[in-house]
């Protein structure tokens, strides 16, 4: 997913923020689908695929370092990189990487249709970015994510051309299964999705309004519950003796 | 029979496999899988990875162990913050809503990967695990385990009796929030490093200062009769999620807290400050650190000491406890923090199944034959694409010996990776260590790390002593860098690349038979006696693990070597 920037300009480096930790969420994936690719030729595609992706990630910090220095606002504290916010940001998701979860064609599609919508956005976030210097480095990387889109195309091209060889299949075949219709379809259908996430995103000080009333409630209720739990104290044993199912 | 350990959902996740005999097999982090750094997250690829591997079942797992008890270390922190917070206040909110992220789901999580009708589920005390760590690769009873980490199921601070494998007897201990490590890493958040991740930049920093805090910070933790009382008016992170210090803490220190975002470089006008800040916050580590041994070995006549927890990663503390007279043996494990926990709890699981016969069990198990555990398997098949080969496995390591001595740099991504957090040859980037311009140039513009960052090196055991004043008491610590030493006077100049600003470093001794041993012994020819070393990996990125990670580091860092098990390799 990757956010759009705020219309009104609000919030510009935490978008910034945002698009860096997609692009280095999109690293990430390029690396897995890397380790699971079997062609020689297909593996150093993604891992150079995921070099640019990295690369990416530094730029756009330097775009927001550019952006503090310009004053368009301060550095806060969550706006420092930390790895481990792509996963906590759900930019990769813990339970698998979308290679792992995807079939190779799918995977593929949703490849083609991201760097399609990541270039979209990155040409939006360009208009809110007022030096030149910040500008030329998005446009580049803009260029860079059509590349990618283009890749993909390539990718799917190959692979498909791999299975004729393995199957033995017709282009008729291809055509059946994979015609450019489907790719239309999915990236609609990536759209639609990134749509949603956007207005999930954008309602969430709404959704934060119904749910803290819940949490205060379970928290008033077995916050003092939890204070009448004892700890048992294990100063003076044998730790090797202690009851090694136990969770408290 | 294997006994599988368990370490997730606080610091970097891990899982360690040891077999029916005592013997660790294998050990992975998921921040080498997964690429996240510091990812805590369940260990699911580092554990699909063994299951594959060793074909684990629920015919082959003897046990499985958490490394720690997970409702208790939900419920400490939780309970502090309700008694001492308000039900409404942030740390308590976000301890309640993030439940079901925290180390109680645990079971759930291993049921996804493991089927665990037949198989025990065991869970160790979080510094017992801390311990074992430690008692795995060591075999002469009895000795004194000093656990110190941030915090782990209760307990920030532990001293174990150890009298056998299975007579660990807890005396002592600190409670949350009383905590030696929180301090340190409060520091760390304070000088604009990341929580556990940062603290070693700042104990790099500590060498640039001088201890002009260390009166004031003195006034904010103390260790007195016997007790670690740590005065939580100036630390937050008692009650916010998204600091550790308070107010009160700049206004003791009379010094705005560093901006994040803005390196730190030695000509800036606060970089002095900064670093009187570290040397201040390190010295004050230090003395309680060594207050804790002193009162360690006083309640149980022990000179053999085990050292374990995230704070035994401080190779500058570890280096002046070799003063402390009644320390005759200070042993530190491969991965002292919560990742090498995993091996403990593995060990946990051995030592339960064995029961009595424990008691007489003694382990095979050293630092040095289980520096590299592990089966991993290797992918140069698309190396033809990218690289040319320039020496075959048997003539690779003179090869990249002559090309040390020509002043280029390898890197090394060679058979299983190191279980700890230092490279150690297998993931390294080695150069010259008699070339100062070249280690800075390796720290400086290939790792693009802080120039107070210093490099490490390496040496034979045959010319440690010549070069190095050794202590005899951490000789154990040597062989994986887990302290430092002080260079001889007539070699500094030799060596100047290697040293850091406060006439230390961090050494590696190494055996001939390893790695960066053999490779030294190839460089005894051109007069060349120490290799520098330092990790293959860009800052803020894991270790690399595979071909892939290594073609992709010698790309982002423009390296043109790379040694692998298979041979030597140029770029194209």
């Amino acid at each position: 997913m990757i956010l759009s920037p705020d219309k009104k300009n609000q919030d510009l480096l935490g978008t910034l923020v945002e698009f860096a930790y997609a692009e280095y969420g999109s690293a990430l994936e390029m690396l897995a689908a890397a380790k699971k690719a079997k062609s020689p030729k297909l593996k150093l595609g993604y891992i150079r695929h995921a070099l640019d992706e990295y690369r990416h990630t530094a730029l756009i910090f330097k775009v927001l370092s550019n952006q503090v220095k310009k004053g368009v606002g301060k550095f806060k504290r969550e706006y420092k990189f930390s790895p481990q916010n792509v996963i906590l940001k759900g930019y990769v998701d813990k339970e698998g990487y979308l290679v792992e979860k995807f079939p190779l064609k799918k995977f593929v599609e949703f490849v083609y249709s991201n760097e399609y919508l990541a270039k979209e956005s990155f040409d939006y976030l360009a208009k809110r970015i007022g030096d030149a210097e910040s500008l030329k480095t998005l446009k580049n990387i803009m260029k860079d994510e059509l590349g990618h889109a283009d890749d993909s195309a390539a990718t799917l091209e190959a692979i498909q051309k791999d299975e004729l060889v393995h199957h033995g299949m017709a282009k008729k075949f291809y055509e059946s299964k994979f015609p450019n219709s489907k790719l239309q379809i999915a990236f609609k259908r990536e759209k639609m999705k990134n749509r949603f996430r956007l207005f999930y995103y954008k309602n969430t000080k709404f959704l934060t309004k119904i749910f803290d009333p819940i949490l205060n409630f379970l928290i008033s209720c077995f916050g003092r519950i939890v204070n009448l739990i004892i700890i048992p104290n294990t100063n003076k044993q044998n730790l090797m003796s202690n009851n090694s199912k136990s969770v408290v | 029979m294997f006994f599988l350990g368990i370490s997730a959902y606080y610091h970097d996740a891990s899982v360690a496999l040891i077999d029916s005999l005592g013997k660790l097999i294998d050990f992975k982090k998921e921040e080498w899988l997964s690429r996240v750094k510091g990812d805590k997250s369940f260990p699911r690829l580092a554990l699909q990875e063994l299951i594959d591997s060793y074909q684990l079942s629920e015919k082959n797992i003897a046990s499985i162990t958490f490394y720690e008890k997970p409702v208790r270390a939900w419920i400490t922190v939780l309970k502090h913050s309700v008694k001492t917070n308000s039900l409404s206040n942030e740390l308590t909110r976000n301890y309640f809503k993030n439940a079901w992220k925290s180390s109680m789901r645990f079971q759930l999580d291993l049921s996804k990967y493991i089927k665990l009708k037949k198989i025990p589920l065991l869970y160790s005390d979080h510094h017992l695990s801390h311990t074992l760590s430690t008692l795995f690769y060591f075999n002469s009873f009895p000795y004194v385990s000093v656990v110190v980490d941030g915090y782990g199921d209760k307990y920030c601070t532990s001293i174990h009796h150890v009298k056998s494998n299975n007579e660990i007897i807890n005396l002592w201990n600190s409670e949350y929030p009383h905590s030696l490590g929180l301090f340190y890493s409060a520091i760390t958040d304070f000088l604009g490093f990341a929580v556990n991740e940062g603290e070693y930049k700042m104990m790099g920093l500590a060498a640039f200062g001088k201890p002009i805090f260390y009166e004031d910070l003195k006034k904010t933790i103390k260790f007195e009769n016997s007790k670690l009382i740590i005065d939580t008016k100036y630390y937050d992170y008692v009650r916010r999620t998204d600091r550790s210090y308070s107010n009160y803490l700049i206004d003791l220190l009379k010094t705005e807290p560093r901006q994040p975002d803005i390196p730190l470089e030695s000509e800036d006008k606060n970089f002095q400050i900064y670093a009187d800040i570290a040397s201040s916050a390190q010295k004050v580590l230090e003395e309680i650190l060594f207050k804790i041994f002193k009162y360690a070995h006083e309640i149980t006549s022990e000179s053999k000491f085990l050292f374990s927890g995230g704070v035994a990663m401080n190779s500058a503390a570890v280096s002046k406890s070799s003063k402390l007279e009644f320390i005759k043996e200070l042993n530190i494990p491969p991965s002292p923090g919560d990742s090498g926990a995993a091996i403990g709890a593995a060990y946990y699981g051995f030592i339960n199944k064995k029961n009595k016969s424990a008691e007489k069990f003694i382990s095979k198990n050293n630092i040095t034959n289980n520096l590299f555990p592990g089966k991993q398997k290797s992918n140069e098949d698309f190396f033809e694409l990218v690289f040319e080969k320039i020496a075959n496995k048997d003539m690779s390591l003179s090869k990249t010996a002559e090309l040390i001595a020509k002043n280029e740099i390898i890197a090394t991504c060679y058979g299983n990776i190191e279980t700890g957090p230092r490279a150690l040859g297998h993931r390294s980037l080695i150069c010259n260590a008699h070339n100062s311009q070249l280690i800075k140039k390796l720290s400086t513009e290939i790792k693009k790390r802080n120039l107070f960052r210093p490099t490490a090196p390496v040496v034979l055991k045959e010319f440690a002593e010549k070069y190095f004043h050794l202590e005899k008491s951490l000789s154990n610590c040597y062989l994986h860098m887990a302290t430092t030493a002080i260079p001889r006077k007539e070699f500094i100049d030799d060596i100047k690349g290697v040293i850091h600003v406060d006439n230390s470093s961090r050494v590696q001794i190494c055996d001939e038979n390893l790695l960066l041993g053999k490779i030294l012994t190839f460089l005894k020819k051109f007069d060349i006696y120490l290799i520098a070393n330092t990790s293959f990996n860009i800052s803020s990125d894991p270790m690399v693990y595979d071909k892939e990670d290594a073609f992709l580091a010698t790309e982002r860092m423009n390296i043109k070597y790379l040694l692998t098990e298979n041979g030597l390799f140029k770029k194209k």
